[in-house]
């Protein structure tokens, strides 16, 4: 028997737990945070229950259904164009009157409405008290108290939603805001206007439209233009004759005055259904801010806190680190000795492993960046460093909002390109994804550890915060650039709202955790390995090379020679010398395997890029690693991993190979700079080209930055030199 | 007389020009314009029939910007709104006794007149002694007056909000789509609030009932205040 299935989404204010209660319902664990556009593209899930499949959309959380930035109009065409056959409107009940502002709108828009009152805990201990039934019955629809984050009266919910599906109520009938005379008035004429012309046909219910072409809404303008098409052009004529009509009556702008009248209606529903008790409130959140806003003291509180989460990342990271590295060893050397020489043992070897595990023993490291991060977002801190980073982000004509995407790209430039689509103009949301990646997300995380690991042993935490904060500063000296070239503008108006503080749910900051190992371990046995098996058979075939020298016919003359000597020795010396014998042939041996490495397919193509690479100090190893971390940046460890460990005889990890290599401090920390500015990875390009929508912008962030990192590295690589480090 | 009368106009650009300049007001060039042609008007103009004036003119200039000037006019004491039984709300030129000085309340408009023998001497001396001949003149002092003084009734704008402050929220200036903001997030007049953090520069934070907001400045600077009194 097939279900009948049914369309719910979850609308309302930012931060009133739509997420949350989504979770709750669907089971799926999608990211919740505490600052305002956490969800900013609508998502999907489907549940079986009570013989329906439903169909639950989370959708961006709005104030109104007169939409400012992307993420809203995401939520308001949803719920017109989609039709779903219920919307939940989650409300947060310790603030009722602006959420019922969203609700009557949803109710102008005729469909059916159905309201939880979420966060009923929050305001029963601010003393506030609604009458849920009379509320209910003033607006003629049904009403469930919820408390998200204990998943109460979530079932009732969905009970109630199916029944409100399944009834043919009509809704047109229902109680909506009535404006007054004059604005009911031009509202009756227009209709008049609009059904006299049978040829019209609106893209919404009429008195909906009429309604946002009074306040000018520019979407709905053009959308009835472009379904009506010649007599659209009349309509909104005969509008904007009301239009001015209303606003030398109010003398105000007629959405305003709506606006007002709409409040209006809110009030004397308020009266009837909200008492609050004590009328001695403290508000926690208000009290923290005052401190950790404050003009003086809040920056350094900030700074503090980012230089805390590289630390924690860093020293609390080395241990698990190293159990892992130990781990990935013991199973290297063991699975050496289990098999028999032959290929597969070799790709093994050094291919999966030395690639794959290189790169996973920083799992513990980006799980802790990420568990700060999640820290951030969900006690609500993520919105106060907007506000304390907006005095530098004004050098570049940017709102302190854009840094909340920078910040995110600290994890990942993917989420954070998604989060500028909370950002109203459309010029800042451009200038934002242009910078966002210069902050180094966690995939170059393990490619600073391994170089400051190696060649900045005792500095290596400095040495990294360094290069993310050079990160930072670029990013602004960047914008700087592009905000007095390409992309001039000015101001917007600016507000944000600043959410409470909250205790973040175990539950809530352990789903980022495990959201993100999953991620991690998906790619490792996905992308990495392939690329691993990739990079590996490229270096390892062809297989039979012609080599300038006889390296087997010099170490056996070799060998003979010194058989020689130590039987010359006659056992006295003996062990010093045999000493001597491997170390000359394991000379050899390194000779020989460098010529078969560049005589690879893989050195083929490293000589071709070596020339770009030399003025940096780069080799052609180096060149290739850093090739390959266009598919994903973790895969130049891995290439570095493969390449330079083959070399190395005896030497099984990467420190070594590295050491022996001619890689200087200095050359590497020209790698480290490049790494930090080149081309950001595939997943991000298609990302930026998603969300500017432009090509051109897609290929300039590409280009740009990378002449930017080879700049940039060369300056290191050279004035390094010309200083004599 | 029509000397007399363009006479009147060009001080009263003058004025226009130093008032508008000293309190920051923005977009300057465009609201002169507005204030120019409103002065040739002689009958009581609504928005739309001035703007059909500029665009006479040839500006381009859009309502609720005109509106908003009209405003800060009514505010400065350029111009006086009246409204006849539900008619549409019109706007006029305020013309001034010819025979007083006026003091002239920025705050709540009240126009006090004075006469001074003493100074009617010293402007005709002062006339007489530069061998300038003063055929009229108008004397008009902005400020505020001693009520608006004393019950510091004034609405400031929130950018001058200290921490702490209590305030109460008596009006908007500014165009519709900023004000839409402030209102559907839940920002309307009479709101009180508190200033939580305002830096020299950059953004504010303001907390009304439970709820924080970060304002930038150009918005902050639309929205009139008035301390709360307890």
């Amino acid at each position: 028997m097939s279900q009948k299935s049914l369309t719910i989404a979850l609308a309302g204010n930012p931060n009133s737990g739509k997420t949350t209660i989504f979770n709750n319902i669907t089971g799926t664990r999608q990211k919740v945070g505490n600052w305002p556009g956490v969800t900013v593209e609508k998502k999907e899930g489907i549940v079986s229950k009570y013989g329906y499949e439903l169909k639950i959309i989370d959708l961006p959380g709005t104030y109104s259904l007169t939409p400012f930035s992307i993420e809203e109009i995401v939520a308001r065409d949803f719920v017109l164009d989609e039709c779903p056959d219920v919307v939940i409107d989650i409300i947060d009940a310790s603030n009722l009157e602006r959420s019922l502002y969203l609700a009557t709108q949803l109710r102008e828009i005729d469909c059916k409405v159905l309201f939880a009152l979420n966060m009923a805990d929050v305001a029963r201990t601010r003393g506030i008290k609604i009458d849920a039934d009379k509320l209910s019955e003033l607006l003629d629809l049904p009403i469930v108290f919820t408390i998200g984050n204990k998943s109460e009266g979530i079932d009732e919910l969905l009970k109630k939603a199916i029944e409100l599906a399944e009834s043919d109520v009509d809704t047109s009938g229902k109680r909506k805001v009535k404006y007054n005379k004059d604005i009911e008035n031009s509202i009756s004429k227009l209709r008049s206007f609009i059904e006299k012309n049978s040829e019209i046909s609106l893209p919404y219910k009429t008195r909906w439209t009429i309604i946002k072409l009074l306040e000018n809404d520019k979407i709905v303008r053009e959308r009835v233009l472009q379904k009506v098409g010649d007599q659209g052009r009349n309509v909104i004529q005969e509008v904007q004759i009301h239009r001015e009509l209303l606003a030398d009556r109010f003398n105000d702008d007629p959405e305003i005055v709506m606006t007002d009248e709409r409040y209006g209606f809110i009030a004397g529903i308020l009266k009837e259904v909200f008492t609050t008790i004590t009328k001695q409130r403290i508000d926690i959140s208000r009290n923290i801010d005052l401190v950790l806003t404050n003009r003086f003291i809040g920056f350094p509180v900030f700074i503090f806190f980012i230089w805390a989460m590289f630390q924690l990342t860093f020293s609390l990271g080395v241990y698990p680190m190293e159990w892992l590295d130990t781990g990935v060893n013991w199973f290297s050397v063991s699975l050496d000795g289990l098999l028999p020489d032959s290929l597969l043992k070799d790709l093994l070897i050094n291919g999966v492993i030395a690639g794959v595990g290189s790169v996973i023993v920083f799992l513990p490291n980006i799980l802790i960046l990420f568990f700060c991060i999640a820290l951030f977002e969900d006690t609500g801190y993520m919105s106060r460093a907007a506000f304390l980073m907006d005095r530098i982000m004004h050098l570049i004509g940017l709102h302190g909002k854009s840094f909340i995407p920078m910040l995110m790209g600290f994890g990942c430039s993917v989420p954070a390109i998604m989060a500028t689509r909370t950002l109203e103009s459309e010029k800042d949301r451009i200038l934002t994804i242009l910078i966002t990646p210069f902050m180094s997300c966690s995939a170059k995380l393990p490619i600073y550890i391994v170089l400051t690991g190696i060649f900045f042993s005792a500095k290596a935490g400095n040495v990294i915060f360094c290069i993310y904060f050079a990160g930072i500063i670029i990013a602004i000296l960047a914008g700087r650039l592009f905000r007095s070239t390409l992309l001039r503008g000015a101001d917007a108006p600016f507000v944000m709202e600043l959410p409470p503080y909250r205790v973040p749910m175990v539950k809530s900051l352990i789903i980022h955790m495990w959201d993100r190992s999953k991620m991690f371990l998906k790619k490792m046995g996905g992308v990495i390995l392939i690329g691993s098996v990739v990079i590996w058979t490229l270096s390892a075939f062809p297989r039979n090379i012609q080599y300038s020298r006889d390296y087997i016919a010099e170490i056996n003359s070799v060998r003979a020679s010194y058989n020689t000597e130590i039987i010359a020795a006659n056992g006295l010396d003996s062990q010093h010398i045999e000493k001597k014998l491997d170390a000359a042939i394991a000379e050899l041996e390194m000779a020989r395997k460098s010529e078969m490495m560049e005589k690879s397919y893989m050195g083929r193509i490293g000589k071709i890029l070596a020339p770009v690479f030399a003025p940096l100090g780069i080799d052609w190893r180096g060149g290739v690693a850093l090739l390959t971390g266009f598919v994903a940046k973790e895969i130049v460890v891995s290439t570095m991993g493969i390449l330079y460990l083959a070399e190395g005889e005896g030497s099984n990890t990467l420190k070594n190979a590295l050491l022996s290599s001619d890689m200087t401090p200095l050359s590497a920390l020209a790698m480290m700079v490049f790494v930090l500015l080149y081309l950001p990875c595939i997943a991000t390009v298609a990302t930026i080209k998603q969300e500017t929508g432009s090509f051109k912008w897609t290929l300039f962030s590409v280009t740009y930055s990378t002449l930017l990192a080879w700049v940039a590295a060369f300056c290191v690589y050279q004035g390094g030199k010309i200083l004599g480090l | 007389m029509k000397q007399n009368h363009n006479n009147n106009h060009v001080r009263e650009k003058e004025q226009f020009k130093k008032l508008f300049k000293q309190e920051h007001i923005d977009n300057f060039e465009e609201r002169f314009k507005v204030f120019e042609i409103f002065l040739q008007t002689k009958r009581h103009v609504t928005v739309s029939e001035l703007l059909e004036l500029l665009n006479e003119n040839g500006y381009q200039l859009d309502s609720s910007f005109v509106r908003d000037t009209l405003k800060l006019m009514c505010r400065f004491g350029f111009a006086k709104k009246i409204q006849f039984e539900d008619g549409p709300v019109r706007y006029e030129h305020r013309h001034l006794g010819r025979h007083h000085d006026h003091m002239i309340c920025t705050k709540c408009r009240n126009i006090i007149e004075f006469e001074d023998q003493q100074l009617e001497n010293l402007q005709i001396q002062i006339a007489a002694a530069r061998g300038f001949h003063m055929l009229q003149h108008k004397m008009e002092i902005y400020g505020i007056c001693s009520n608006c003084l004393k019950t510091r009734m004034h609405p400031m704008s929130l950018v001058m909000a200290k921490q702490g402050e209590r305030l109460i929220i008596k009006d908007f200036t500014g165009g519709a789509g900023a004000r839409m903001r402030l209102l559907t997030m839940g920002l309307r007049v009479g709101d009180e609030l508190d200033g939580i953090t305002s830096p020299s520069k950059g953004q504010m934070v303001i907390a009304v009932d439970c709820r924080r907001y970060v304002i930038g400045r150009g918005l902050a600077q639309k929205v009139l205040v008035e301390p709360r009194k307890n």
